[in-house]
């Protein structure tokens, strides 16, 4: 079935359980959906933008109560939506880091971190993660001296993760943020993987900037995203302009330089607001997700050679696993190769696992049903105890 | 103009996609226990109701 020209209809999560591990978070709200539907012509939202001509100020539909709702609900003084998580490091990478400064980021940190430094001028240097694949303040402590003995000058920003997209375990923020700000170091906060599905209070966290992502966890449309600060930071990362065309002599007011002036200007927003209530609701329902992620977890550990490489047990939906010796044996003498078990889960109505894997791969099980939790348990043992492997 | 028509293919979109998502609250099987066929059933209706004012006011 098109859509359009070319373009095939996608129905993956109305004829899948989709356990694509970026994926869970961002899958749409029959609201979002809705919303999408009503607003996806280009400048849709500035149907009703006055004075000041700024996105966060628009009332109709009530944008501007949004902006007040995410820094509230965050715990912080303001915010701004952003188009991706990713747009929000390099927002405040550019105000804080000058060419050649050393900025911090962990062992286990997005590379769109390393991107938004890298753009800035910045030069990134790596906290190490321990043997359990976690950031230690301790290690942060010693890092920050490293890089100070290194430059010669306190690092302007340190980034963290609040849990990382590579093991999906969840770090001591608050600890490393402590040791952050004995040097007066400011911290982001990136929550990709935690605003929108688990409760976030960056006040508690003591974190000057939280980052979130719209399209991987507030079940919102792609790329968006919010990035909230405090009092002291806000001036700062959101500075109105100051340019002035020299022929013209026009300037541009109240126009914010790190946002470009506006940011989300249809579905995204729209779609973002529109999943905001059911958002709020279902990060108070965290310790089902975990429930649930440890349930399939343990039904994979049930396979005989079957390892878990995150945290265990678990404390988040997004698991990295290793099969190397379950379905991996498998794959050696298949005659699908590797791609036996995406094809098997894909033939009980499961995908989500790259096509191939059988050594180390990630899966997110957020969002999904009790039945759906049951269902993809009990795949996995099928899978193994059909290609003859043991079921302890 | 008719206000009544542009709000009722708004409204049947909007329906459909509560539909929708039921179709994915319940992939892979669709297996429809008694309270989502009511909440399907439901919608249908609505559906149906919508569709009439469209054909009222655009087609009769």
């Amino acid at each position: 079935m098109k859509c359009a020209v070319d373009i095939e209809a996608r129905d993956v999560e109305e004829m899948y359980i989709n356990i694509d591990p970026i994926q869970a978070g961002g899958r749409l709200t029959a609201d979002a959906m809705k919303a999408a539907i009503s607003f996806g012509d280009g400048y849709s939202v500035c149907d009703n933008c006055r004075n000041p001509p700024r996105l966060d100020y628009i009332q109709k539909p009530p944008i501007a109560q949004f902006h007040a709702d995410l820094a509230t609900w965050l715990n912080m003084d303001t915010a701004r939506v952003v188009p991706g998580a990713r747009r929000g490091f390099q927002a405040v990478a550019s105000t804080y880091v000058e060419k050649g400064d050393p900025v911090i980021v962990t062992s286990l940190a997005h590379y769109t971190e390393f991107m938004a430094i890298e753009a800035a001028g910045g030069v990134p240097r790596e906290i190490p993660k321990d043997a359990k694949n976690h950031i230690t303040p301790d290690a942060a402590a010693e890092k920050i001296e490293a890089v100070i003995r290194e430059f010669s000058h306190t690092p302007p920003l340190l980034f963290v993760d609040h849990v990382d997209y590579q093991f999906g375990n969840v770090h001591d923020v608050a600890g490393i943020i402590k040791v952050a700000h004995q040097y007066d170091i400011p911290v982001l906060v990136n929550g990709a993987y935690t605003v929108g599905i688990m409760p976030v209070d960056g006040k508690a966290l003591g974190a000057d900037f939280v980052v979130g992502s719209g399209h991987k966890s507030m079940a919102a449309p792609a790329p968006s995203g919010v990035l909230a600060t405090t009092k002291e930071h806000a001036g700062q990362v959101f500075r109105t302009t100051q340019a002035k065309g020299d022929v013209t002599g026009r300037t541009f007011g109240m126009k914010e330089v790190e946002m470009m002036g506006c940011t989300l200007m249809g579905v995204t927003v729209v779609g973002m607001m529109a999943s905001f209530p059911h958002v709020r609701e279902r990060v108070q329902h965290w310790e089902t997700e975990v429930a649930h992620s440890q349930a399939v977890v343990d039904a994979l550990l049930s396979i005989e050679g079957t390892k878990v490489l995150s945290d265990y047990p678990r404390q988040h939906s997004l698991t990295r696993i290793d099969t190397r010796e379950s379905f991996d044996t498998v794959a050696e003498h298949h005659k699908k190769r590797g791609f036996f078990l995406s094809s098997d889960l894909k033939k009980r109505g499961i995908t989500g696992v790259i096509p191939g894997s059988t050594k180390v791969w990630k899966f997110n099980t957020f969002g999904l049903t009790d039945k759906q939790i049951r269902h993809v348990g009990e795949s996995f043992i099928e899978v193994a105890r059909e290609n003859g492997l043991n079921i302890v | 103009m008719s206000k009544r028509a542009v709000d009722a293919v708004f409204q049947a979109l909007f329906i459909l996609s509560d539909l929708r998502f039921l179709l994915r609250e319940t992939a892979p099987q669709h297996d429809f226990d008694e309270a989502q066929k009511k909440r399907a059933a439901t919608s249908l209706e609505k559906v149906k109701r919508q569709i009439a004012i469209i054909e009222e006011e655009l087609v009769q």
